[in-house]
């Protein structure tokens, strides 16, 4: 698998809004007030409105993440990035983590799968491109690493 | 990223359904007849009846959504799925698949995300794919 650094993303998650028991799992929606973005080839914030990671613990202890937050870059583009990802580690390790305490990342399992749309002809090669994440899971919300896959 | 091979999957299909054009785009939908997939860890082949939804968009992309079910040589069925992208102008064809098992042996797969390099060959569709480690 080839990739390339895409950018680093933060994330500011505030109060989650657990829904409890549903269906499929446990919901859990972690509202998403801003962040920033940064790459070679764009950067900006993170806006506020509508963006959120709609979380899901499974039967089997995994977290599925469904993230979608819009991306504003530098020159005021506007950017969709939504990603389906997943979390699963030892239960102390996802213990300390909903203690909000620093967890090396490489202790757990935080990957996920961002697509984009966007209608900037400035960035239109987002949306023609896969990219893979991995995720660092820290108090005051993820950073995620994003790669594009070649 | 690291990745190690997961599988190699080939599919077989009958004639592309072309339902045309759409709010969304121009839909043509790949029936899958069968196929096999092999690698380290599981082997085993693709079951009739699922299909690829492939939709055509204005900047001459097409957005891939497939379902799939595998069958293990050992008898368990494995549900499969992978949206993708497909961009024939710029020679790029990568799927991010997604796996769902009941089988204890194989519930590795729900556990993992995985990334797929495709090829359209001459006998049919053949998709590498790698767990994201």
């Amino acid at each position: 698998m080839n990739t390339r650094l895409l950018m680093m993303l933060h994330v500011n998650v505030t109060t989650p809004q657990n829904v409890g028991a549903v269906p499929h799992g446990t919901r859990r929606i972690a509202p998403i007030s801003g962040g920033v973005f940064e790459g070679t080839r764009l950067r900006g914030t993170v806006l506020p409105g509508g963006s959120a990671d709609w979380l899901l613990l499974r039967a089997d202890d995994v977290l599925e993440m469904d993230l979608r937050v819009t991306l504003r870059t530098h020159d005021g583009a506007l950017i969709s990035m939504r990603s389906f990802g997943l979390r699963h580690g030892p239960p102390d390790v996802i213990a300390a983590i909903g203690r909000g305490e620093p967890v090396n990342p490489a202790t757990y399992y935080f990957r996920t799968t961002p697509r984009f749309q966007t209608a900037h002809p400035a960035y239109g090669f987002l949306n023609r491109l896969v990219a893979v994440a991995s995720g660092d899971r820290r108090a005051e919300g993820p950073i995620y690493t994003i790669h594009e896959l070649l | 990223m690291n990745s190690q091979p997961l599988m190699l999957l080939r599919l077989t299909t009958s004639p592309t359904e072309e339902v045309g054009a759409t709010p969304h785009g121009t839909l043509s939908i790949f029936p899958v007849t069968g196929g096999s997939f092999e690698g380290e860890r599981l082997r085993g082949k693709v079951l009739a009846g699922g299909g690829d939804w492939v939709t055509g968009k204005a900047d001459e992309t097409l957005e891939l959504d497939l379902r799939v079910t595998l069958e293990t040589d050992d008898g368990a069925l494995i549900y499969m799925t992978f949206t993708g992208l497909r961009d024939d102008a710029h020679h790029y064809f990568r799927t991010l698949p997604r796996f769902e098992t009941a089988a204890s042996k194989y519930a590795f797969l729900n556990r993992l995300l995985a990334v797929g390099i495709g090829e359209i060959r001459t006998e049919g569709p053949v998709h590498i794919i790698e767990e994201i480690l």
